[in-house]
């Protein structure tokens, strides 16, 4: 095996068109290394792209757009700005001060977990990602990014650049809330995003609810926010949403959590972001 | 000044806290090799092929060993049952089946990796009540054929799986039951509890002139060199153990692990020192972790609600083999009623063979679960009866000449009360009750516990420049024991500080018998027999300094670094003027001290299987906590933790508050976060510390302590043992807190969100039904 | 492959694997044992040295990318004010037990109290969570913390 370090976007769609599949893309490591040391990869070249500082950019003006390599320690201190509170807390839920320092949210979206804390809430923000590659540019919708378990639609030579979110709107709350048994340092076993736009009355206008760790890849629930809308947020539209949610959730028992629990946690959550982001979008 | 009772910094805090205190795990040698071991992937099975040549014609692989390589010989702590590696059949996953030495660390592992190891599975046994049924299958069907470390005279209670038995069956239990007004009745399963100190096993052995030495990070390296002497089948003085800081044991480093592994490595690769280290999977996997158990409890009640009868069963799991487990069954007997009187009591207690990795001893050993159960159990009685659950035990609470189901008295039960009121005074019962809101709850709880008695020594020796050494095999596992008790205590009796007092780390070739650090033991035994040691240097020091000072021996006193003529202070001498002087006239000045405590009176007949016959030295602890459940996750937080304990006397206040809080956190971890279970197939289901789950900063709340002083006659300046009562209790008022937040009985350990938010929605759902009747 | 870094301020050029972590190459490299493992999966914190000022688990973090940085571990503690003053504070407090998780938890708040010299105790045990400590039940470093605040407040 060998390594070596990029110091331009383009030497590193270089490099990883020459190396195709033998090549591993290493940005903060916090995935690639263990999984070096557990031997589930075994890449012939690592591609050190940590080192490039323009996808290190965040970009408010306009879309809003940040960079790859943005770690979640950028954004649980709110680099992004007001609007987006899910994304900061869904960051400021990766592990540790260590993890949160060193990970990035694009090795959080190209790993593809099942559990990544970042995914609900860039999905709730109506992510699109930029990929480029020494063959051209292309942005897709993050929902057709990620398409299964650890599986995304990444072509051996892309590099992932750039992330863009949806504008924030006015009167409109996010959240994005975690299942774990301690405080921190917990792979979730359910995460729930949710971001709801009101009118002036207090109904639901907009919404939006993605979950983690309830199925093979994170996803929105299409079900669950036609339910929200039109309603206030009151309990017979949360029950509703509730109900759609978990038709569109296929949770396993896991060493973290069983199925029944992810279940049974799921409306109740569910109603507490909706009373969060509730909240929210009047403050 | 005294230094007894006061913030004095350890003497090893320095070190740790810049990098220079070397670990075991930072030994190194020069020529150092590396060692892995290849172990069972399965939990019970039939070795049908075991093939090591591919390892050893790896370059820069040193050595490949199996059991064939290894005397044919069993070993172990109480038991013979344990051999260094599977031979024929494999009983538990994880168990080294084979040892290779390579250049490198990556090189020893891939060689392990190489071994060519072929496995036909049997059936395991892992349930607890199955395998006592009689037609289970035998986890050693050569039973029969094991001898008790100490011979076949200390033979006791085992039968096939069952690994000891201990039965007390006093008279009048079944009359009490036949008469009862009511009876109450419980079964409470406890998962295993993982001690997961941050610093993983490991050992560097060497063999040179016909003798092994290991170096290893230990709490009973006596105990490893009797061990290693037993699997390598040489004598124990053939075996030299040197121990080094340790990471943390909890129990866990009582008894031997990779050291006899290291040392065989190192003869069969020709004397070059072998280290092995674990990855913190095979520490989890192989871990003699506190052991799971089910114990059923039932007590006859008569009419005013007073408790006239109890029977106590409870079978825990010995795992693959014994270690120290059947030393440790009849601890069962010791806390049956708890503190509380609960008429004639009838006690069984079972071991259990299984296909898992052994058990073994974990601070409170034996204790957390019997409390969890006793107190779960008397909550719900409580509630049966509806009565106040404090003035329930308050009622029957052990008082000053209790007498045990052993025969032994508490003369000094009486401060159970005291700490009681203790927590009354900073949380009172009454307000508790008052301010009740939805989903909080409290619990509150009471134990009491041995001080370990086994014995200790000390030489105390005195430097020309007037500092001292202590030569111990006594082990500071962490706690402060040795870094400020044993030092503070010497110090405190020569009259000199605390930094000039030095206490080596323990080696088998140069410190006498040391029972290790475990059940609290070091401040008291070996502060004890220091104690004793400097009182013999005082007399030397004296009869020097009263040719010196021409004075009489008996006029003189040894304070503030010197020796000095009793009322005339002006009239002395330094001790290093003494000690240099004695050096160059009657020889060097030191002295010896040992200690053991006797155990107390006991009635041989009460029970059969009485290897632990009684508790020496008895403490007493009260906790109350406050818990708070989410309702929609079903998680639980603990918002107040109250700790009242006897502590005979405080000598150092930070090493004491240290090891409550350290032990409640424990507790909590295991009432509430960690997680260690066994499918069915023998295997541990969390294999990291990610899933394992150990309690962090935000996971426990800062620890109110009361400590209660009643100064033991025959400790140092009172001291009693501090570091196990505090893990006694967190389970028990944990789940009495949650069992009184969500308004039902939660019976298990660990308490999971999945159980309590199933239990909260199956209420609401009842809650419900009902009023919609 | 060579790197070129700066270990508690001195430069040094190290011969690394292109799989090899950073803890590695400190322990085993360079010798410096005082940055100690727990786990080698990023769940413990005892690893915890500062890289360019950012604390990282050294052993999930490649040795390769330390290249031209600025890498500071236990041992070089001794040579910053509040690096000392932790370390005094570790030890009179109690925060120190086994001290085998100590090397990781001064680190990581030499990051935390460079960046924020006075957290609450909340913040505190947040930015804690990925450091365990498995014999203290954090209080008493978290005593050490405050001292050291109050310490350095009052010069
Ligand atoms: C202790 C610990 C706790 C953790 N807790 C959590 C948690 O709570 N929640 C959670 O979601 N995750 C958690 N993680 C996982 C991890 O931190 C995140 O997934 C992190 O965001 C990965 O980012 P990275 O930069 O370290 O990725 P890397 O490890 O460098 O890469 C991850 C994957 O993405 C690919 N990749 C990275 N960047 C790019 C790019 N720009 N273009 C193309 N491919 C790329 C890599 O090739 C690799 O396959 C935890 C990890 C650890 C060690
Ligand atoms: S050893 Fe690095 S986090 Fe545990
Ligand atoms: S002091 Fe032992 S782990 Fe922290």
């Amino acid at each position: 095996m060998e390594l070596s370090t990029a110091d331009s976007v383009d030497a590193a769609l270089d490099e990883l068109s020459r190396r195709g599949e033998r090549c591993r893309v290493l940005a903060g490591g916090t995935d690639v290394m263990i999984q070096l040391a557990r031997r589930e990869i075994t890449p012939e070249h690592l591609l050190h792209v940590e080192r490039l500082g323009e996808l290190r950019a965040v970009e408010t003006e306009g879309s809003t757009r940040l960079g790859a390599l943005v770690t979640h320690r950028d954004l649980a201190v709110g680099r992004l700005g007001p609007g987006y509170a899910a994304v900061a807390e869904s960051a400021a839920t990766v592990g540790g001060l260590q993890t949160q320092v060193v990970g990035t949210i694009g090795g959080n979206v190209c790993n593809a977990s099942p559990a990544a804390d970042t995914l609900p809430a860039l999905l709730v923000h109506d992510a699109e990602v930029t990929l480029r590659s020494v063959r051209g540019s292309r942005t897709v919708p993050l929902a057709e990014f990620v398409v299964g378990r650890r599986v995304t639609t990444r072509a051996p030579d892309e590099l992932l650049t750039t992330i863009t979110l949806g504008r924030p709107i006015p009167r409109t709350g996010d959240v994005y809330l975690k299942v774990g048994r301690r405080s921190a340092m917990e792979v979730a076993i359910v995460g729930l995003a949710a971001r709801l736009t009101f009118d002036g009355t207090g109904v639901v206008t907009d919404a939006r609810i993605a979950v983690a760790s309830v199925g093979p890849r994170p996803l929105r629930s299409v079900g669950a926010e036609t339910a929200l809308v039109g309603g206030t947020g009151d309990a017979e539209s949360v029950h509703a949403a509730a109900k759609a949610l978990l038709q569109d959730v296929d949770p396993i028992d896991d060493v973290r959590g069983t199925a029944d629990y992810r279940r049974r946690v799921i409306p109740g959550l569910l109603g507490r972001a909706v009373r969060v982001c509730a909240e929210r979008a009047e403050g | 000044m005294s230094v007894i009772g006061e913030r004095v910094p350890r003497s090893d805090g320095r070190a740790k806290a810049s990098g220079d205190a070397e670990y075991g795990v930072d030994h190194a040698e020069p020529g150092m090799i590396w060692g892995a071991l290849v172990r069972s992937p399965v939990s019970s099975g039939r070795i049908t092929r075991l093939d090591t040549a591919p390892a050893l014609a790896m370059p820069g692989v040193h050595a490949v060993v199996t059991a064939a390589d290894a005397p044919d010989t069993r070993a172990g702590w109480v038991l013979r049952d344990q051999r260094l590696f599977a031979a024929d059949r494999v009983l538990y996953e994880g168990q080294p089946v084979a040892a290779v030495a390579a250049d490198t660390l990556e090189l020893a592992r891939e060689a392990a990796a190489a071994v060519v190891l072929e496995i036909e599975p049997l059936p395991a046994v892992v349930d607890l009540d199955a395998a006592l049924r009689p037609d289970a299958p035998l986890v050693h069907p050569d039973w029969e054929s094991y001898v008790p470390a100490l011979g076949p005279d200390a033979d006791y209670p085992r039968h096939g799986n069952l690994a000891a038995e201990s039965v007390s069956d006093p008279p009048g239990v079944d009359d009490a039951f036949a008469r009862a007004h009511r009876v109450v009745t419980d079964e409470f399963v406890v998962q295993r509890q993982y001690q997961a100190y941050i610093e993983p096993k490991s050992a560097v052995g060497t063999y040179r002139d016909g003798r092994y030495t290991v170096h290893t990070a230990h709490q009973f390296p006596y105990n490893v060199r009797d061990r290693v002497s037993q699997f390598l089948d040489v004598r124990p003085s053939a075996v030299r153990i040197v121990g080094h800081t340790i990471g943390g044991g909890f129990g866990a480093k009582l008894d031997a692990a990779l050291e006899p592994y290291a040392a065989l490595l190192s003869k069969a690769a020709r004397g070059r020192a072998v280290k092995l280290v674990n990855t913190r999977t095979e520490d989890l996997l192989t871990c003699p972790s506190r052991e799971g158990a089910i114990t059923r409890v039932r007590s006859a009640l008569d009419e005013d609600g007073t408790i006239i009868a109890r029977e106590l069963e409870v079978i825990a799991d010995n795992g693959a083999y014994s270690g120290e487990m059947p030393w440790l069954a009849s601890i069962a007997l010791h806390c049956a009623r708890g503190v509380y009187q609960a008429g004639p009591t009838r006690v069984t207690a079972r071991l259990v063979y299984t296909n898992t990795a052994p058990t073994g001893a974990f601070r409170g050993v034996n204790g957390t679960y019997l409390y969890h159960a006793v107190e779960r159990h008397m909550d719900h009685i409580a509630a049966e009866l509806g009565v106040d659950r404090r003035e329930y035990r308050l009622r029957h609470l052990f008082d000053d000449g209790e007498e045990l189901l052993n025969g032994q008295v508490l003369t000094d039960a009486g401060i159970l009360r005291e700490g009681f009121d203790a927590i009354e005074a900073a949380a009172p019962w009454a307000k508790l009750e008052a301010e009740r809101r939805p989903y909080r709850g409290v619990g509150i709880a009471a134990a009491w516990w041995l001080t370990n008695p086994m014995p200790g020594t000390a030489v105390v020796k005195l430097h020309e420049d007037g500092t001292a050494a202590v030569i111990t095999a006594a082990t500071d596992n962490g706690s402060g024991a040795v870094s400020m008790g044993v030092t503070q205590i010497v110090a405190e009796r020569l009259g000199i500080p605390p930094s000039d007092v030095f206490v080596t780390l323990p080696d088998t070739d140069v410190a006498g018998f040391d029972a290790g650090s475990q059940g609290s033991r070091t401040t008291r035994i070996v502060g004890k027999a220091s104690q004793i040691a400097a009182d013999e240097v005082i007399t030397k020091l004296k009869d020097v300094a009263a040719g010196l000072l021409e004075a009489a021996a008996d006029d003189l006193e040894v304070a503030d670094g010197t020796v000095r003529v009793k009322g005339a202070p002006g009239t002395s001498v330094p001790i290093a003027v003494v000690a240099a002087t004695a050096t160059n006239t009657v020889g060097p000045i030191q002295g010896t001290g040992s200690f053991v405590t006797p155990f107390p009176d006991f009635n041989p007949g009460c029970a059969t299987g009485l290897m632990l016959p009684s508790f020496p030295t008895p403490t007493y602890h009260v906790h109350l906590a406050e818990v708070e459940v989410d309702p929609v996750t079903g998680t639980v937080q603990v918002l107040r933790y109250l700790v009242a304990q006897e502590v005979g006397a405080v000598i150092s206040p930070d090493g004491t508050y240290g090891q409550v809080m350290g032990g409640v956190t424990q507790g909590i971890g295991y009432a509430l976060h960690e997680s260690l279970r066994i499918g069915e197939d023998g295997r541990y289901r969390e294999r990291t510390l990610e899933s394992y789950r150990l309690p962090l900063a935000g996971d426990v709340p800062r620890v109110e302590f009361f400590p209660l002083e009643h100064p033991d006659p025959d400790g140092p300046h009172g001291a009693k043992g501090v570091g196990e009562g505090p893990i006694l209790l967190p389970a028990a008022v944990i789940a009495n807190a949650v069992g009184d937040a969500i308004g039902r009985p939660l019976n298990n350990i660990p308490i999971t969100p999945e159980e309590v938010l199933a239990a909260l929605q199956t209420a609401e759902l009842r809650n419900v039904e009902e009023h919609m009747r | 492959m060579d790197v070129t870094l700066t270990v508690n301020g001195r430069r040094e050029q190290v011969e690394v694997g292109p799989a090899e972590t950073l803890l590695g190459m400190l322990r085993e490299r360079l010798r410096l044992t005082g940055t100690k493992e727990g786990c080698n999966e990023g769940e413990c914190g005892a690893c915890t040295v500062l890289v360019d000022g950012l604390p990282v688990d050294s052993c999930i973090y490649s040795a390769a990318a330390t290249s031209g940085r600025s890498v500071e571990t236990v041992e070089g503690l001794a040579d910053d004010d509040l690096g000392r003053d932790l370390q005094a504070a570790f030890v009179a407090a109690g925060g120190v037990q086994c001290g085998f998780c100590t090397p990781g938890f001064l680190t990581t708040l030499v990051a935390v109290l460079r960046e924020n010299p006075e957290p609450s105790e909340p913040e505190l045990r947040e930015a804690l969570a990925g450091n365990i400590c498995r014999c203290t039940g954090y209080s008493q470093i978290l005593d050490a913390v405050a001292a050291t605040i109050s310490g350095r407040n009052r010069r």
